[in-house]
């Protein structure tokens, strides 16, 4: 240390001085993960969300979207997150680090349900008909969009690259009901929340394709956070403005195009469902 | 093509070979057209391909590496809904292996398919053509990524637009060249008709009205020094010529009548000559013996026999020259007129006749009698001509169905060819011979008959066929 010149110190004094605001800024944007699996990429809802949320908690909200629930997951494990809206699959994967910030509520409920559609002119009624078809998940991350379906299989003693002749994973329910309604695939798993908004705002690409099940219903996918920052001051933020969202107008346009009631904490015992089916998998 | 034009006139023939060529070289010109846009067409489909496929394989590579059906699905799903008038109708892609990995339309080109069965008929990227059978081509070409190829991609290619537009551009072609053909050939027609109508007038005028070439009117005369005029000007003067001589050629047949008769005329004064002598002593009788009755009575018996003579040769003569072409119709008088204009002749050179000739011409009796006296009379003067002095001179007619025969004999030398050419053909008159033989020809011609030199015993015969008239039986 002795040896450090004056105008060195002067020199690190400076960079001191330079690299105070320019933190500060970075602490001040808050870091929410999004997949397209869930919302898919609707740049306009998306940037709506942001806003409200961004003038609801005081601080600019940067959207981060991955293209699988493992990178989102990943990255708000490893910190480059604060938050991130998840599923509960990975949630239940990672709960001893992950925390449940709010969860949303659709017709009334924090519930949905996973769907499995079938393309027109595919005769099938159920999935022991779709034996030997071609099949979509949206990530082998998902609750809706691959685990109902792969431990349906595995309670009827196969598994998916068994049943299938291909299965393919299209990384978005969206996804997922384009490729069944184009014919690329036979089948696929969606998520029954992604189904039945696109039912209302895209009806053509929905008439092409037939929900052959539905599964019990299961906790909505939820808005995580690290266990570790559940209690700080920017997590609580969140939670507040996502929980105030139905009571400002703002909030409530938001919500309708995302076409939910609102947030919600989450209740005891939500995902016990999707936990259920994560021992049949792992059996 | 020539033989089925022969039959039209020169000023619509020239028009319709000019335009049959306006149409050769409207077709050939449309063709150069069709070609160049075809390969201007073809050009423009490479093009787009090739910008379809290299866009296609740098999106797809990483992709088609991956094997990853989704993305792959979404990139040709996105590309083709975003491409320009939906050229593309198809583009697969398959892996390395040929199986497909996704499709724009998956129903048709199902996933894990094999690619050649949607290859059938594709085409590399160098053969791309618009064609014209099919509405659709396939290409096939390979997916290269990072420097190999990872796999293929088959597009099938819409070009039925560019099909109509050749079709379109065939079809203005012909319509224009139709127009244009039938415009210019209508010009053309007009134009040639214009300059080949002194052509026309002079093949008008050479058919004439009755046969005859009639000379062109001078208003029809094309102005100028060039060719036409100088044809017609020289077809004119043509025309006068060939009046001219058949002018000349009626005023000498007209005139042999009197040479016939000039030749004759000696004789014919000895005729008349002759009785004089003793006419003049039966006038002296009935003097001197006026009062002896029977010398009186066949004095003037004698007298009325030699004026009857007298009489009768000088109505022949007069009646020879009275005669009209096409008058009165040949009777047996006028075969004993002949007989009596010629005796005098043979009995001056004292040469024998042998005459024979039908008593009745019922048969051809609508022969007119003029030109027919005046055939005998030149042939029996040439006859008694050739023959000379003491020799025969032989008149045979003959009556048939067909017509009337006259043989006319001699027993002089045989005929020579200047008079054989005058009798027999048409060749122009060799100056100083006579034109008695050439007049015969023309006579016999204008009766539709014709004429036979024989030589047989020292005979020289001349037969003479002139078929019967129409409207002899009504005669």
């Amino acid at each position: 240390m002795t040896a450090i010149t004056r105008r060195a110190a002067i020199m690190m004094g400076g960079l001191a001085c330079a690299a105070i605001p320019m933190r500060s800024l970075a602490q001040t944007r808050f870091r929410l993960g999004l997949t397209p699996v869930f919302l898919d990429n609707d740049a306009v809802i998306i940037d709506r969300l942001r806003h409200v949320l961004s003038a609801a908690m005081g601080r600019e909200i940067e959207l981060v979207q991955k293209r699988t629930y493992e990178e989102v997951t990943g990255l708000l494990l490893e910190r480059s997150l604060d938050a991130a809206w998840l599923c509960g699959y990975p949630y239940l994967q990672h709960r001893e680090a992950l925390a449940l910030v709010a969860v949303p509520v659709w017709r009334g409920r924090p519930l949905y349900q996973s769907y499995l559609i079938a393309g027109q002119g595919v005769a099938a009624d159920n999935l022991s008909d779709l034996r030997g078809a071609t099949h979509a998940f949206s990530d082998p991350d998902s609750n809706s969009g691959y685990l109902v379906t792969a431990s349906d299989l595995i309670a009827m003693g196969t598994r998916p690259e068994q049943w299938f002749s291909r299965a393919i994973f299209t990384y978005g329910h969206r996804n997922v009901v384009r490729a069944v309604a184009d014919g690329l695939v036979q089948s696929g798993s969606v998520d029954g929340y992604v189904w039945e908004a696109l039912a209302t705002v895209e009806p053509d690409l929905t008439r092409r394709t037939r929900v052959i099940g539905k599964s019990e219903w299961l906790g909505f996918p939820p808005v995580c956070a690290r266990k570790d920052t559940e209690n700080a001051e920017p997590v609580r933020a969140l939670r507040e403005a996502l929980l105030g969202l139905s009571r400002s107008d703002a909030g409530r346009a938001a919500l309708a195009a995302l076409q939910l009631d609102g947030f919600q904490t989450a209740p005891e015992g939500l995902f016990g469902g999707i936990a259920t089916r994560m021992r049949l998998l792992e059996t | 093509m020539a033989r089925v034009l022969r039959p039209l006139p020169l000023s619509l023939r020239l028009p319709l070979l000019g335009a049959a060529l306006m149409v050769l070289v409207g077709v050939v010109a449309s063709q150069q057209v069709l070609s160049a846009l075809g390969r201007v067409q073809d050009a423009r489909l490479r093009e787009l391909a090739a910008m379809h496929v290299e866009g296609l394989s740098v999106a797809l590579g990483p992709l088609v590496l991956r094997r990853d059906i989704w993305e792959v699905y979404d990139t040709l799903d996105r590309a083709g809904r975003e491409s320009e008038g939906r050229r593309m109708v198809l583009t697969a892609v398959a892996d390395e292996a040929g199986r497909v990995l996704a499709a724009t339309d998956p129903r048709r080109v199902p996933v894990d398919s094999a690619i050649e069965r949607v290859a059938q008929g594709a085409v590399p990227l160098d053969q791309l053509s618009v064609g014209a059978s099919e509405s659709t081509v396939r290409l096939i070409a390979p997916l290269d990524y990072q420097g190999r190829s990872v796999g293929r991609i088959v597009t099938e290619l819409d070009v039925s637009d560019l099909q109509s537009e050749r079709r379109r551009a065939l079809w203005f072609l012909l319509a224009g060249n139709a127009l244009a053909t039938a415009f210019l050939a209508g010009l053309g027609y007009l134009a040639m008709r214009q300059m080949l109508r002194p052509v026309s007038t002079l093949a008008q005028q050479m058919a004439g009205a009755e046969g005859e070439p009639q000379p062109i009117a001078e208003t029809d005369v094309p102005r100028g020094d060039g060719e036409l005029a100088r044809l017609a000007r020289t077809y004119n003067s043509m025309v006068h010529d060939v009046a001219a001589k058949s002018q000349f050629e009626r005023r000498l047949a007209e005139r042999e009548r009197f040479v016939a008769l000039g030749r004759l005329s000696s004789s014919l004064a000895h005729e008349i000559n002759n009785p004089l002598g003793g006419l003049l002593n039966a006038t002296d009788t009935i003097r001197k013996f006026s009062n002896r009755p029977e010398v009186v009575t066949a004095s003037a018996e004698l007298l009325e026999r030699g004026l009857r003579h007298l009489r009768d040769v000088a109505r022949v003569t007069l009646d020879q020259n009275r005669l009209e072409q096409e008058g009165t119709p040949l009777s047996p008088d006028d075969f004993e007129d002949v007989r009596l204009l010629i005796l005098p002749e043979l009995k001056r050179m004292e040469q024998r006749i042998d005459w024979s000739a039908p008593e009745d011409l019922t048969g051809c009796a609508a022969l007119p009698a003029a030109p027919v006296r005046q055939i005998m009379l030149n042939l029996l003067l040439n006859a008694s001509a050739a023959t000379g002095p003491e020799g025969g001179v032989a008149l045979h007619a003959l009556l048939d169905d067909a017509g009337l025969e006259i043989d006319i004999s001699n027993s002089g030398p045989p005929m020579s060819e200047a008079a054989r050419a005058r009798l027999l053909s048409d060749e122009a008159l060799a100056p100083g011979g006579g034109v008695g033989l050439r007049l015969v020809r023309d006579l016999v011609k204008d009766l539709g008959g014709r004429i036979e030199l024989a030589r047989a015993d020292g005979q020289t015969t001349v037969r003479v066929f002139l078929p019967a008239r129409e409207g002899a039986t009504d005669a």
